[in-house]
């Protein structure tokens, strides 16, 4: 197999061309979601949900069968969104509460799956997606769940931008911060729902993170944020899908599609993490005015994504 | 009640649910006046600031904002809907805040130009984007404050008294007709201060009328008419060379080793003005 034939022509295939269909909006829509997670630090309310989603998804699977995944995982999601948005308003700061609650939910959905007669294949669907074998009638709703995500966070954008900049400011102009926060926590935990049987509860993190990462890595200018995490989003999944394609049918070893498509977000930040620095450096060396990223918000937010990796728990909570 | 009366307190009170505020507050501020807050660290200047704006609750007497009021009966404190009333006067573009900028995100990836926009986005509402006019008054609001040169530099990378004038910028494009400033001039040097007070007296020239709260007397007698002593109740309120006495702002102060002269107030344990 040559690079075109992994590039291209492998979405030739029905079944790769409907991963590509809903990797890309999924991946895009997660990433523009994603530039509002990361501006507004919600990565820890964003781990929330993918576990809170869970159980919903089992219930969902459970009644109604594949059928009841989407609207399962639905019902959970809003209730984990207004659960959430609660406990945050509400000042319980104890990640040990949280996480019990979290984990608690998370347990009940491995009960539920346990029932069924496919057990460890269903756990592993629900977990880490089965992007390939998406059958053609799920396309439709999961597209449509996307864009309902979407078009929430772009109905509110101005006023979310607001807000993450200067929440007090944001307030004293007369915009509910309880509506806003509903609004960004429900469309995370759309784009949840959306990624429960592409690439997994616990894999779609990486999209709702990663992106935005790379976005604030690659420009301070706020309107350029959006673009940037879109195509970072939408060339990594392209990539993704390929690499696990030529990987699996060309050498042989067979990898799986939503992890590999992850490690590629992964890849593609530390890549630019890495231009970052040294481009860094040479400003510093030219005597040029360095940009302003400093290197200590870099370290940490690398260690969250090695950490989001090794430990896809429960992440440490952001200190605002 | 004139026509030009824009904020008008009668024995106001504004408390938190857990107990601290301020209270017994009477003042009146007419369109072009400027009123200054002063008091020590804690009195409860911040508070009255934001109990007019709706930010903390209304619990005795009342507050009339234009020709709008809410008030509140002593056996009906807890009324909660009286209290949310002068948060809808902000949502219609009335009032305006000058926050403390240290309490904002250098990092964060929004130029100066965006941050003044974001006046604007009360008026444009949900589904509106910003348009020619709205570029215009961003434009003119930035000029105001002095800052024409730096509109496309990112809002963190200006020095602290370049990021106070650009919120006031900010203030400005909503175009209010109350400014509420929050001790405005911490930690400024004499090129910002200087940029501020020409810029309140461009705002009441153009009949906005200003309450800042300040530890600044300078700022006082060059700007403001009226002087409101503040420590948990009102203590005294009235021109500027009448009430701001030693004897008063002593006595407001706690008298403990207050100095003043013709600029300055020095208290033991205040940082700045």
């Amino acid at each position: 197999m040559n690079l075109v034939d992994a590039l291209f022509g492998s979405f030739a295939i029905p079944f790769m061309g409907r991963a590509l269909v809903v990797m890309l909006v999924l991946a895009v829509v997660a990433g523009l979601v994603g530039v509002l997670v990361n501006l507004r630090g919600l990565e820890f309310i964003s781990d929330g949900l993918t576990h809170a989603v869970f159980p919903g998804l089992a219930i969902g699977l459970a009644v109604g069968g594949t059928a009841g995944l989407i609207p399962g995982a639905a019902i959970a999601a809003l209730a984990g969104a207004l659960a959430l948005t609660w406990l945050d308003r509400a000042g319980i700061t104890s990640d040990a509460a949280i996480a019990i609650v979290l984990t608690a939910t998370f347990s009940v959905g491995v009960i539920v799956v346990s029932r069924s007669s496919d057990y460890a294949g269903e756990l592993e669907a629900l977990l880490f997606g089965r992007v390939l074998t998406i059958p053609p009638s799920e396309v439709v709703p999961l597209v449509v769940v996307s864009l309902v995500a979407l078009a929430a966070v772009a109905l509110t954008l101005k006023q979310q931008l607001f807000r993450a900049f200067d929440a007090r400011g944001s307030r004293a102009a007369g915009d509910s911060s309880l509506v806003l926060d509903l609004v960004l926590n429900a469309a995370v935990a759309l784009v949840v729902v959306a990624a429960a049987s592409t690439i997994g509860t616990l894999l779609v993190l990486a999209l709702l993170i990663v992106p935005g990462a790379v976005a604030r890595l690659a420009t301070e200018r706020m309107w350029w944020l959006f673009p940037a995490a879109a195509a970072f989003a939408a060339i990594a999944a392209w990539l993704g899908l390929a690499a696990g394609y030529a990987i699996s049918v060309g050498g042989g070893f067979d990898l799986p599609a939503g992890s590999t498509v992850v490690g590629v977000f992964v890849i593609g930040y530390g890549v630019a993490l890495l231009v970052r620095v040294l481009l860094d450096r040479r400003h510093a060396r030219t005597g040029r005015p360095r940009p302003t990223l400093e290197d200590a918000r870099e370290a940490r937010r690398g260690a969250e994504m090695a950490g989001l990796l090794s430990t896809p728990l429960v992440s440490p909570r952001k200190t605002s | 009640m004139t026509d030009a009366t824009v904020l008008r307190l009668e024995g106001a009170a504004f408390t938190y649910p857990g107990g601290a505020g301020v209270s017994e507050l009477d003042l009146a501020v007419e369109a072009g006046e400027a009123v200054a807050l002063i008091g020590p660290n804690g009195a409860g200047k911040s508070t009255l600031l934001k109990g007019v704006l709706g930010l903390v609750p209304l619990t005795a007497g009342s507050v009339q904002l234009g020709t709008a009021a809410a008030s509140v009966n002593a056996s009906t404190s807890n009324d909660s809907t009286a209290s949310a009333e002068p948060a809808t006067h902000a949502r219609n573009g009335m009032v305006s805040f000058l926050p403390q900028s240290a309490e904002l995100d250098p990092d964060f990836p929004i130029s100066l130009e965006q941050v003044v926009m974001q006046g604007r986005y009360r008026g444009l509402g949900l589904l509106r984007w910003p348009g020619r006019a709205d570029r215009q008054a961003v434009r003119e609001a930035i000029q105001t404050v002095g800052l024409a040169s730096l509109a496309k530099h990112r809002f963190g990378e200006l020095s602290g008294g370049q990021r106070q004038r650009g919120l006031l910028a900010r203030a400005l494009a909503s175009e209010p007709r109350l400014l509420l400033l929050d001790e405005p001039f911490n930690g400024l040097d004499q090129a910002n201060r200087d940029a501020l007070i020409d810029t309140i007296r461009t705002l009441k020239h153009r009949g906005v009328a200003v309450v800042v709260s300040t530890h600044d007397l300078e700022l006082a007698r060059l700007v403001c008419d009226t002087v409101v002593l503040v420590n948990g109740t009102q203590l005294a309120s009235g021109p500027v060379d009448e009430v701001l006495t030693l004897g008063n702002v002593q006595e407001c102060f706690d008298g403990v080793g207050v100095e003043m002269d013709e600029h300055t107030l020095v208290v033991p344990g205040h940082e700045g003005h």
